[in-house]
């Protein structure tokens, strides 16, 4: 490592993932410099004593965006890239990415008003699923199973005032079995697999999921691998559902934990994601 | 060691860093670590809207 390089970690909790992250950069001899999400500012001229390196774990999707422009501003990589951040934090713009690449996701149509919302959940058909377009650990996520509760979420989302709440996500209700997967892709490889088991129709491990380890077959780590690329690539978490169709990707989390998938699979996520920052910094 | 700012129970440091997140074990609120030296604590910012993975 050459004299001065440090790794900057820009976060707005510190929790397991984020202890991990610094655990891995110590027991690598790397030092860190840690930026508070709610606290650093930024100039339009780069300040001194800037790191090699940043590994983006702001939870927060505004402050990630903004964030990563200004690093790369100051001509610091960021993992992930402020693209890749701007893209798979939105479900649509992913939707609409993994598409033009051809990776299977499930059906989606995107409204921008109520009452195109209702038309789009009838394409759909019942059951439906709207999602926020932003944010994520299960929040805001409704199955709706006939019209009167078509229009009554239509209606709540449309009261809570903020434009984007106007813009509807609506996807296809897919008959999982009970759980989906979550790979990590790190670079062209993905390392890591799991299943995640509820009774809710929600397998979000933040909703209290059982994790599982998955194999980590041909097909599931090429089709992580694709979707991770589709979206410009970098430390990723692609979600998937195991459908009649066959594999379907669903999500690709640009600031994902990883807390789990770790315990569960025994990979040391957080040590790769260190490695291949330090690798971005060193391009 | 210091004090849970909803509940006043004693709260002790072990092994914890700057901005680390923890659940005060009387009361449950989320607490975040605000200084290690002297060690102090305050309640976690609250989940906004656009936070996520």
């Amino acid at each position: 490592m050459s004299e001065g390089f440090r790794l900057g970690i820009f976060y707005t909790i510190v929790r397991p993932e984020e202890k991990a992250l610094l655990a891995a950069a110590e027991a690598r001899g790397i030092p860190t410099a840690r930026y508070d999400d709610g606290e650093v500012t930024f100039g339009l001229e780069p300040p001194a004593d800037l790191p090699g390196v940043v590994i983006n774990r702001s939870v927060s999707h505004t402050r990630s965006v903004y964030a990563t422009r200004c690093f790369a501003h100051y001509g610091v990589p960021t993992v992930n890239a402020p693209d890749v951040v701007d893209l798979a934090g939105d479900k649509i713009r992913t939707s609409l990415r993994l598409a033009e690449r051809g990776v299977p996701t499930p059906r989606t149509i995107v409204a921008l008003s109520p009452e195109a919302a209702r038309k789009a959940i009838d394409r759909i058909g019942f059951p439906a699923v709207l999602k926020p377009a932003i944010g994520s650990w299960g929040r805001l996520m409704a199955k709706v199973d006939d019209g009167p509760s078509a229009d009554q979420v239509i209606e709540h989302k449309s009261a809570l005032g903020a434009p984007i709440h106007s813009v509807f996500y609506v996807q296809e209700f897919v008959k999982k079995p009970g759980r989906d997967l979550r790979v990590f892709v790190i670079g062209d490889r993905a390392i890591a697999a799991m299943y995640r088991r509820s009774e809710d129709w929600r397998t979000n491990a933040a909703r209290g999921a059982a994790a599982e380890t998955a194999p980590l077959t041909p097909e599931l780590s090429e089709l992580s691998v694709r979707a991770a690329d589709a979206v410009g690539g970098g430390a990723l978490a692609v979600d998937l559902m195991e459908s009649e169709r066959g594999l379907l990707v669903h999500e690709v989390n640009p600031t994902p934990e990883f807390k789990v998938l770790a315990a569960t699979t025994g990979v040391d996520i957080a040590g790769g994601i260190v490695d291949y920052a330090v690798g971005v910094g060193r391009r | 060691m210091t004090e849970c700012p909803e509940c006043a129970a004693s709260v002790e440091n072990s092994d914890k860093v700057l901005g680390e997140v923890f659940p005060c074990r009387d009361c449950g609120t989320e607490l975040e670590v605000a200084a290690t030296e002297p060690f102090s604590v305050q309640p976690a910012p609250r989940e906004a809207e656009d936070w996520g993975e």
